[in-house]
């Protein structure tokens, strides 16, 4: 028995959502979060992923048996399941890939420091890491190895200008407040902030907007 | 392999997600639960109504298995009350969203507590939102839009237009071209509060605007756009920012220093 | 300002016009004269990345007196900032700079334009209402509404055309964003059915 169950026990009212709807609801903000987020965000450490793709998985077994015996009245069953599978598998798809679309424009940017190499799976680090090698091998090869020493660099910073981009995080995006929110923001006349409601819809900056969304207070939309 | 697309959900996304809304089934035949990721499906046994995601109902549509329950809003009196509101009442801002459903917590009385919250606590706790949020069933209330209105509009009467113009319990009967022509009328009404938001855009020197009330669908059509006139104010505003920011933080730095008796 | 962007790296190179306050020595060639020192005096025209090296190097010499001073390029002329504050949409931005708000921008990084910031702010806005239109109209999106756009002069055809031809690379991109976002909201549309 483990806390949870013991937590059930005493608060009727604790986890009336079920693990499997919690699982879906944080699935689709995270895929709608990197979707529209300027800039990659840490992935999920609450095990969610690996959960869901567990879950798949069995699911997918299961598809397999029930199409070795195919009895028409378990027909039905099989394309509802079928079909949601489907749903779950366009949906971690999406997600990883629009991680893959920013690692792979801000490479460099993302495998600069520790506590931005932090945001990527072990698997995305592998990924970014060796793919850059790839890269900056063929670069090489291919014309930087022609260039003078000194121009051989893809990580300059001199001339005020660096060599390596990074996203810019106060582009403008729009979040759902989850629960009434003192919302401040900065502003190109002057700074706001105001106590706005839930469901409010807002236009801010991405810069103004992170630290709500990280609290659970917005998501991004 | 990676993902080509602009940030923020695409229409085709939108509608994705608007699949997930839970409508309001009557089954016409009996269906055993089905083990699915989200959970085991309700056991359907006609007549008794259930609330079902938007793609299963429209899965058991399809074969004839089951009618769907058009949410109260969709209702031509709940559509005709919107546009009321849209024109009349508040012609400058969009209609409210629907309200989170509150009710009554029994072990904390006299304290209201919104349904779809998760009781873990304020830290680990999570809050359901669009589309996981009840907004399309049959118990949903009339006169309000929720998020993924046009989504689901459009899908049922597509696909489910014999139900809609069945009405709710107790309507009279309406006609499937009533309710397209209301349903067009809101989008244009809203089109067009959409377009004259980006006038206020200009005054856009402040950092926020709140566009409380707004669908997915009106969002993904005007998202590029928007997000680019405001991300275009900002660079064009950058030097005076910049400006106002040094004289404030001087002014700032005097000011403490005056508190310290310098 | 990112380091592979092009229509950044095309805006460093549009030209703006300098004035040398000393003779320097070598620079002669910046004013086809080779062989000779640039006399303090000469206007040179000077690509915006060295315009912007210069100013931002110069710290002046002893009595404080900078050796480059620059002004404006005509594209922010006085002119054409008092024909934007008559009407923003009856200026072809394009002939001024295909990278009108890009120069701008750095301009007034430079020095404190106080007024133009506010000028282009508006400019900006009143002529992305304009594209939005355009871009509704291309995307094929017809709306039956008499909205207040209905007043504008601009038609589809003739001026239509003249203003967009006129659009700088910031508003052909804004353009682009807003006819995407009417034609995918047109596609949805007709696709709904066919699921």
């Amino acid at each position: 028995m483990d806390i949870d169950d013991i937590l059930r026990e005493v608060d009727p009212t604790f986890h009336t959502i079920p693990q499997e709807k919690r699982d879906l609801q944080e699935l689709t903000r995270a895929w709608t979060a990197e979707r529209s987020a300027p800039e990659l965000l840490p992935w999920p450490t609450s095990g969610l992923f690996e959960r869901i793709n567990d879950s798949i998985k069995h699911q997918i077994e299961k598809v397999e048996e029930m199409t070795g015996d195919m009895d028409p009245k378990t027909n039905f069953a099989l394309i509802v399941i079928q079909t949601e599978l489907e749903r779950y598998r366009y949906l971690v798809r999406s997600y990883l890939r629009a991680r893959i679309a920013k690692i792979d424009r801000h490479t460099l940017h993302y495998l600069s420091t520790d506590d931005l190499r932090a945001r990527l799976s072990e698997m995305e680090l592998a990924y970014a890491t060796r793919h850059q090698a790839l890269l900056h091998n063929h670069y090489l090869s291919s014309f930087l190895s022609s260039f003078p020493a000194g121009l051989q660099n893809l990580n300059d910073a001199a001339g005020g200008i660096s060599m390596i981009e990074t996203p810019d995080l106060d582009a403008a995006v729009f979040i759902r407040l989850l629960k009434d929110t003192f919302v401040t923001a900065r502003g190109v006349d002057e700074d706001d902030a105001a106590n706005m409601r839930e469901s409010d819809i807002i236009i801010l900056r991405w810069s103004d907007a992170k630290p709500l969304v990280e609290a659970g207070s917005a998501e991004l939309v | 392999m990676a993902l080509p697309l602009p940030p923020g959900l695409t229409h085709p996304e939108v509608a994705f997600l608007a699949e997930m809304e839970l409508v309001t089934v009557v089954p016409r035949q009996r269906l055993e639960p089905i083990d699915l990721l989200g959970g085991k499906t309700p056991p359907l046994r006609p007549p008794h109504r259930t609330d079902l995601p938007l793609w299963l109902a429209l899965l058991l549509k399809k074969q004839r298995r089951a009618n769907i329950l058009p949410p109260p809003w969709l209702h031509p009196a709940s559509l005709a009350d919107i546009i009321h509101r849209e024109t009349k009442v508040t012609p400058e801002a969009f209609s409210e969203p629907p309200p989170a459903p509150a009710r009554a917590d029994v072990s904390q009385p006299g304290r209201a507590r919104r349904q779809g919250v998760d009781q873990e606590g304020d830290d680990g706790g999570i809050i359901m939102s669009a589309p996981f949020r009840p907004a399309c069933t049959a118990d949903a209330p009339a006169g309000y839009l929720p998020y993924h209105w046009q989504e689901v509009a459009e899908a049922l009467l597509a696909h489910a237009g014999d139900d809609v113009t069945a009405g709710t319990a107790g309507a009279t009967v309406s006609s499937a071209g009533e309710v397209r022509g209301l349903i067009r009328d809101l989008v244009e009404v809203r089109a067009a509060k959409m377009r004259s938001s980006t006038a206020q855009l200009e005054g856009f020197g402040a950092g926020l605007m709140s566009l409380r009330g707004v669908g997915a669908m009106e969002l993904a059509e005007s998202r590029g756009f928007v997000l680019g006139v405001v991300d275009g104010v900002r660079r064009i505003g950058a030097s005076v920012e910049g400006a106002r920011r040094e004289a404030e933080e001087e002014r700032e730095g005097e000011e403490s220093d005056e508190d310290m008796g310098i | 300002m990112s380091y592979y962007d092009i229509d950044s790296i095309l805006t460093q190179s549009e030209k703006i016009p300098c004035t040398f306050q000393l003779d320097i020595p070598d620079l002669g060639y910046l004013d086809n004269t080779p062989t000779q020192p640039l006399k303090a005096g000469t206007k040179v025209n000077l690509p915006l990345w060295l315009a912007e090296m210069l100013v931002i190097a110069n710290s002046g010499d002893a009595e404080g007196k900078s050796f480059v001073t620059f002004d404006l390029p005509p594209a922010l002329g006085n002119d054409v900032v008092q024909a934007l504050k008559a009407d923003p949409r009856a200026v072809p931005l394009r002939d001024q700079s295909p990278h009108f708000y890009g120069l701008g921008t750095h301009m007034m990084d430079l020095s404190e334009e106080q007024e133009m910031a506010a000028v282009l702010r508006k400019t900006f806005v009143t002529r992305a209402a304009e594209v939005a239109l355009h871009a509704r109209k291309v995307g094929g999106v017809g709306h039956r509404g008499k909205g207040p756009e209905e007043g504008s002069n601009l038609g589809i055809g003739g001026a239509g055309e003249e203003f967009l031809r006129g659009l700088d690379e910031w508003e052909r991109k804004l353009f682009r964003k807003a006819h995407d976002g009417a034609k995918s909201g047109k596609e949805w549309m007709e696709g709904v059915k066919k699921h």
